[in-house]
């Protein structure tokens, strides 16, 4: 296990792999085909094949966090899906925290329990598979920080002007050891809104987490979860922050569907378009709009677009 | 209305509760409160207290948490975990005290909303689906627009081998505990420096 917390890109990425296993998240493919496009539209400049298989499933580990599934499925499924990226002998990338946490969490218990790992290999044994942990994980957000100057390098829309905030999500920071930033202050999505030429804006709630992990708003929703993201939305607002960028799927729904409901409830006028940080970084290397799925929005960035020109779907 | 007795405590709960061993260094907890001070949760509610379950969860005592609606609220974020001068994953321990109030059918309430997704994830290999027509056409139609497949490509065999192992690994078993008129009442109890119970009877 890695004992050190943050650790450089160059020594987390080593090698920037010619083809990795694209990990498909539901939220991402489901709620915001966006995220998938633009992390696949992404991935392609960067001259990185994406490698799907239509046999991989949900993560499953959202449910497992909301008590419905006991470890013993997630443990099985894990090592399911893992096995699949195994035996094509590439490392495991995903586009969202919870399927990030959720595939090395459960990997780290598979590979440090040989009776988990055991229990694992016998229920997906029958159909042939077997799981060793030649596999790595990683979440698409730090190839992009490893490949930060071929980025920057082709930016063909700056995004100058456009007030950026982050909102870097749990689950990956979360890791705490061997990861790109340190959990209490991390920076490294900024450096890559100022990699686009956008400004990136530091609000005083940054590192309040989405409120979605568990419930997902069907619980808790009037108590804990509208006040909590209240504030944090709010903070963006005073902040002036014309755009949102999130890493994870999940946060995305919370932030970006939720601002209806919080502007009813405590007559405010939020308008924070919230996309995936792929999202921005595609817009910036001359993607069209339109291949970036922002009619799943909520809330919508029709005046972001306009402002940089790419509004006819160009 | 009774508070907990000293003959009630369980010198082995602890080890009761981290069944997957994911909350091993337990005992290093210094009592320091940082992890409150960190939880967004205990900034809007501050009768949950992670600290306080913490010392709770060593000194043996089950019923307080067991029974009380502050340990639903967690939206196990690990901002607690990033400030724990010794490294407790409390949110890991969060996960196995839930898994034992269920067990207890103590806040089945809040799992029950939970249980239609994932036998509806059985079905598509996916989770979070809309039920309905509607929404499943805006999908494609989304998806379509931007040049990817309808619908995100999830093989026969896949959704076929999902569903085995929810039953294999007794997913399906524990989701049929699951049901709303076993549900055993929990109530904000957890107020400041008192721990009381409405009935002593409720177990």
């Amino acid at each position: 296990m890695q004992t050190k917390r943050v650790i450089n890109p160059g020594e987390r990425i080593p090698r920037v792999p010619e083809a990795v296993f694209l990990f498909r998240s539901c939220t991402g493919s489901l709620e915001y085909p966006g995220t998938e496009s633009a992390v696949k539209e992404t991935l392609k400049f960067l001259g990185v094949e994406a490698v799907t298989d239509p046999d991989q499933t949900c993560c499953s580990g959202f449910l497992q966090a909301c008590s419905a599934y006991k470890p013993e499925f997630c443990l099985a499924v894990t090592a399911r899906n893992l096995a699949i990226a195994e035996k094509k002998g590439l490392d495991t990338y995903t586009f969202c925290n919870g399927c990030y946490t959720g595939l090395s969490e459960f990997s780290h218990t598979l590979l440090s329990h040989q009776d988990q790992r055991a229990a694992a290999n016998e229920l997906i044994g029958r159909w042939g598979y077997r799981y060793e942990g030649r596999t790595a994980v990683y979440h698409v957000q730090e190839m992009w920080y490893r490949l930060k100057e071929r980025i920057a390098e082709g930016v063909v829309r700056p995004l100058k002007g456009l007030r950026v905030a982050a909102h870097y999500g749990c689950h990956y920071l979360s890791a705490q050891y061997g990861i790109l930033d340190d959990a209490g202050y991390p920076t490294f999505h900024e450096e890559l809104f100022e990699a686009l030429g956008a400004t990136p804006v530091f609000y005083k709630e940054r590192q309040l987490c989405c409120g979605y992990s568990v419930g997902r708003g069907f619980t808790h929703k009037e108590a804990i979860v509208q006040p909590h993201l209240h504030k944090k939305i709010k903070s963006a607002a005073v902040a002036g922050v014309q755009l949102m960028t999130t890493v994870c799927p999940g946060c995305n729904v919370a932030l970006d569907r939720e601002q209806p409901n919080l502007n009813r409830l405590y007559g405010e006028e939020f308008h924070i378009p919230v996309i995936d940080l792929a999202q921005l970084i595609a817009l910036a290397l001359g993607v069209p709009a339109s291949k970036l799925g922002f009619a799943a929005n909520t809330t919508s960035l029709d005046h972001v677009l306009k402002k940089l020109n790419c509004d006819k779907g160009s | 209305m009774h508070r907990e007795r000293d003959k009630d405590r369980d010198d082995n709960l602890r080890r009761k509760v981290d069944v997957y061993h994911l909350a091993e260094n337990l005992e290093d907890c210094l009592q320091c409160g940082k992890c409150v001070g960190a939880c967004p949760v205990a900034s809007l509610s501050p009768s949950y207290n992670s600290r306080q379950i913490v010392s709770d969860v060593l000194n043996g005592q089950q019923e307080r948490w067991l029974k009380s609606e502050e340990i639903w609220r967690c939206f196990l974020c690990s901002g607690c975990y990033a400030a724990c001068p010794v490294d407790i994953n409390f949110p890991n321990l969060m996960m196995q005290l839930r898994y034992m109030a269920v067990e207890h059918k103590y806040g089945l309430k809040y799992v029950i909303p939970f249980k239609r997704f994932a036998l509806a994830a059985l079905q598509d290999g996916l989770t979070f689906v809309p039920a309905g027509p509607k929404g499943r056409d805006r999908i494609r139609k989304i998806r379509t627009d931007i040049g990817l497949s309808p619908w995100p490509e999830v093989s026969e065999k896949a959704r076929e081998e999902y569903r085995a192992l929810f039953d294999l690994s007794g997913a399906g078993a524990f989701m049929e505990t699951i049901n709303e008129e076993d549900d055993k009442p929990v109530e904000l109890q957890y107020t400041e420096g008192r721990v009381t119970f409405a009935d002593k009877t409720g177990h």
